[in-house]
């Protein structure tokens, strides 16, 4: 994994190339996403919660007649699920499984990482499964966790489709 | 023949030309495969019109680009049915058997353009066997035609007495026709070499449009000539068709009585000449038996094709359009409290008028745009005569299938998903309806038995019947059966009607069939059929009476875009419970509740249905609402019915589905989610899936 990773780094890493991010809050952690893959960002709006579905999935929104699936982004990365405030948002996101809205306790703002502030994350934290980082950013006040969007998401639900009717029957 | 199989193919077109190509070829293989069957005896001489053009045009469209397995085999195929066509030759069983053989081969060969993989057809055998059935008659050597009647090219003094001349002398006078691709940017040019490779061939004797315009540069997408020359007509069309740009090439040759006649045109229209070019090609109303060969008099065209993805994302917009209106007509009725008090009436009255004029053009536009995406079924039902015909061979029957209501329009969608249980129903109807020609005969009844499908519309459903005239259902094999396979105990199998019985047809695990034969059985029955039926939110009926026949009945929704549902609240939640699905909805202190083994039991109609809470149904974990469980709405698939629980009845409504997205998934007991009046999302319950499931787990 560690070389993986090393090897994504190297590659999209190389000297001098910025990344172009959006940077939200999750509790007191930051995080950010490829600006490229974020379609816009909507204030906290009517979710239908869908029965039997995986506990961090936490429904489907109507975006202007689309039906996307909302993801609660604290639940997800195992952050303590907090009230959702006036500063909730949803980031829609365009990912290998369609648009995905993704729940995030504010967005502060959007901002060009030079490539040698960015860290692979083994080198600061040792949790093996965050296969969601695919790097941390060092930056003069914080750290930010640079996000991989397919690591957060299952490519489909198949697979967890089974442990949640498992883990309801 | 070495094997090519699996080789990486190369064809002239990009992804946009490949899109048109397949769908031309896959119109002219389909008409192809609806008419030939009608081609042997005495064919309306329309029809071998018809057919003769499909094969024409998909020989155009694979030269075009440079599939020339393709573009050789159709040239087999239409030198049959030219003979046909011209009357040289009448069409027996044999040539049938080869031409559609031909078919087959097409269809493999014109999937290797999308694939781009050789499917390792040999085509030399097929063609060799196509142009046996012709082997009385040298195609070099054929009777000419005679000239048809009526406006069109006529030769000048001048050509006819040259032309009889040189015809003596070993020459053949030739009218070409040659159409230029519509996108052609210099179509002057294309036209001005066309004429100076017949003039290498031949004498060009006269062209239209006049030699002098075509080298003046003046020529346009099409030119014709009269041509002597001593070449054949295939290799006056070879030597055209190298021309870049060249669409349909038509060679035909002139015998001398018919010089002085005015010549008819037989070009293919030129936007079906280029299929891979044209990018919004125009297509001709086409009536069947019309010959659209002719120069087209009405007006080409009141129809243009459409990207279907286009026709969705169009349908999307109106569906939001939709939503807009209904929250407009909301904050209407809000705004109207409020600016009354202001004495704001003249404001008040203007903003009504024009929130409701927008809800009617957008009622009228989303209507219009469902419309457009009506298909007439015709497109499933071209396929079955030459399914009738395969089965009816195989299981030694004589068998026609007439069709009626071939113009009754529904929606793309359901067309997709209709052609397969219509194919098993007519297989069913050949293979176990329709008794074999001594039997009829013994039966007294005429030895060709008849399978009638006929199309309707009736209020928002359209219905399809597949009725044959066999031997019906015989209830007493059922009966047995049914016991035989443990499916039901035997008093009660003699107790059952014979409606009753009839309707076992539908029960899983059951086969009527004595052997299991390649047509029809399988293990895959009506059961299967209903299934496929009902998911779509239609159901099925079946008659039959014995000795006579029996008719199996579809009814389906117009659209599966919108969906008629009951919509209930059950734990805060809104589903949406197909309307088709429900049989009763009733308060739970008018109904007739019991508990049965500590199960609570809706009595119904002398039925006793499980009792089952929706939520719970649905994995719904979340804490239950004080509400929870006032209402019942009976629902059922096939014949399990279960009572389900909810909080509350909001009434029917139309809904338009949509998908739950990939993130979620298929979610068992959901089909998809709908949106509602105040912008929020309700759930579309998957009735045949629970249903099925819930009476299951109740009676286990």
């Amino acid at each position: 994994m560690a070389t993986r990773l090393d090897s994504t780094i190297e590659v999209t890493g190389q000297p001098a190339i910025e990344e172009h991010v959006v940077i939200f809050r999750l509790a007191d952690e930051y995080y950010a996403l490829d600006i490229q893959t974020v379609q816009e960002i909507v204030r906290m709006q009517a979710i239908t919660s869908i029965p039997g579905s995986d506990f961090w999935v936490e429904g489907i929104t109507n975006l202007r007649g689309r039906v996307v699936p909302v993801v609660d982004l604290r639940k997800r990365c195992g952050v303590d699920s907090g009230e959702y405030t006036a500063e909730t948002r949803i980031v829609v996101v365009s990912s290998s499984t369609g648009m995905v809205g993704l729940i995030v306790d504010a967005v502060s703002e959007v901002m060009r990482i030079p490539g040698d502030q960015v860290e692979q994350p083994s080198a600061i934290v040792s949790v093996p499964e965050n296969t969601y980082l695919r790097g941390i950013a060092k930056l003069e006040d914080r750290l930010v966790s640079l996000m991989d969007l397919d690591g957060v998401l299952p490519a489909s639900a198949e697979g967890e489709f089974e442990y949640a009717s498992a883990a309801a029957a | 023949m070495a094997t090519t199989k699996g080789q990486r193919l190369q064809f002239d077109l990009d992804d946009d030309d490949l899109k048109l190509f397949c769908e031309e070829a896959d119109e002219q293989i389909e008409l192809l495969d609806a008419s030939l069957v009608q081609l042997e005896g005495d064919p309306d001489p329309d029809l071998v019109q018809q057919i003769f053009r499909a094969a024409h045009t998909l020989k155009g469209s694979s030269a075009t680009i440079g599939h020339k397995k393709m573009a050789n085999l159709t040239h087999a195929m239409e030198t049959v049915l030219d003979a046909v066509r011209q009357g040289r030759k009448s069409a027996n069983a044999e040539m049938v058997d080869a031409l559609l053989a031909g078919l087959d081969a097409l269809r493999e060969l014109a999937r290797e353009v999308v694939t781009r993989v050789d499917s390792g057809i040999a085509t030399a055998a097929l063609e060799a066997d196509l142009l046996a059935t012709l082997e009385a008659d040298d195609p070099d050597t054929q009777s000419l035609p005679s000239a048809p009647a009526g406006a069109g090219y006529q030769f000048s003094d001048a050509s006819v007495q040259a032309a009889l001349a040189e015809m003596g002398q070993g020459s053949s006078c030739y009218f070409v026709e040659v159409s230029i691709s519509p996108d052609c940017q210099l179509p002057s040019i294309r036209c001005f070499q066309v004429l100076q490779e017949l003039d290498a061939l031949g004498t060009t004797l006269q062209t239209w449009p006049d030699r002098d315009v075509v080298e003046a540069g003046a020529g346009e997408f099409a030119l014709t000539a009269a041509l002597l020359s001593r070449q054949s007509d295939e290799q006056l069309q070879a030597a055209v068709e190298v021309v870049m740009d060249v669409g349909a090439v038509h060679v035909r040759s002139v015998p001398a009585e018919a010089l002085g006649q005015p010549m008819t045109a037989h070009r293919v229209p030129a936007a079906a000449a280029a299929p891979g070019k044209a990018q919004l090609a125009v297509v001709e109303s086409a009536a069947p038996g019309t010959d659209g060969g002719k120069a087209p008099k009405k007006a080409a065209a009141q129809s243009v094709r459409i990207d279907v993805e286009r026709l969705d994302g169009l349908m999307n917009l109106v569906g939001e359009l939709v939503i807009d209106r209904t929250r407009l007509q909301q904050i209407r009725d809000q705004l109207s409290a409020v600016l009354k008090d202001a004495n704001l009436t003249e404001l008040t009255e203007n903003f009504e008028e024009t929130t409701s004029h927008l809800a009617r053009v957008t009622d009228e536009l989303q209507e219009q745009i469902m419309r457009s995406r009506m298909l007439p079924v015709r497109s499933v039902l071209t396929r079955l005569p030459r399914l009738v015909r395969d089965v009816a061979t195989k299981c030694g029957k004589k068998v026609e299938l007439l069709t009626a209501g071939e113009e009754t329009e529904l929606d793309r969608s359901v067309i997709e998903e209709i052609s397969d249980p219509l194919v098993h129903i007519l297989r069913n109807a050949v293979d176990h309806g329709i008794e074999t020609p001594e039997e009829r005969r013994a039966a007294g009844k005429p030895e060709t038995g008849t399978v009638t499908v006929t199309a309707w519309n009736q209020e928002t459903y359209i219905y399809l019947s597949v009725k044959d005239d066999g031997k019906g259902i015989d209830t007493r094999t059922l009966r047995a059966k049914v016991v035989e396979k443990g499916l039901m105990s035997r008093d009660a199998a003699e107790a059952a009607t014979e409606e009753q019985a009839i309707q076992w047809i539908f029960m899983a695990g059951l086969s009527t069939a004595k052997t299991i034969s390649d047509v029809s059985g399988r293990g895959v029955g009506m059961d299967i059929v209903r299934t496929n039926i009902e998911r779509l939110n239609g159901s099925i009926m079946l008659q039959s009476t014995p000795g006579k026949g029996s008719e199996v009945i579809i009814q389906l929704p117009l659209t599966l875009a919108t969906t008629k549902a009951l919509m209930v609240v059950a734990n805060s939640t809104v589903y949406a419970i197909p309307l088709v699905s429900v049989t009763e909805a009733l308060a739970d202190h008018e109904a007739d509740i019991h508990s049965v083994n500590g199960l609570k039991t809706l009595r119904l109609r002398q039925r006793l249905l499980p009792m089952i809470d929706l939520a719970n149904a649905l994995g719904d974990s979340r804490p239950r609402s004080i509400e929870a469980g006032r209402f019942v709405v009976a629902a059922r698939h096939g014949e399990r019915q279960v009572a389900f629980t909810v909080d509350r009845l909001l009434g029917e409504q139309d809904v338009v589905v949509k998908s739950l997205g990939d993130l979620v998934g298929n979610r068992k007991g959901l089909t998809g989610a709908t949106i509602l009046g105040d912008g929020s999302l309700g759930l579309i319950v998957d009735t045949a899936s629970l249903v099925s499931e819930q009476a299951m787990l109740a009676t286990a």
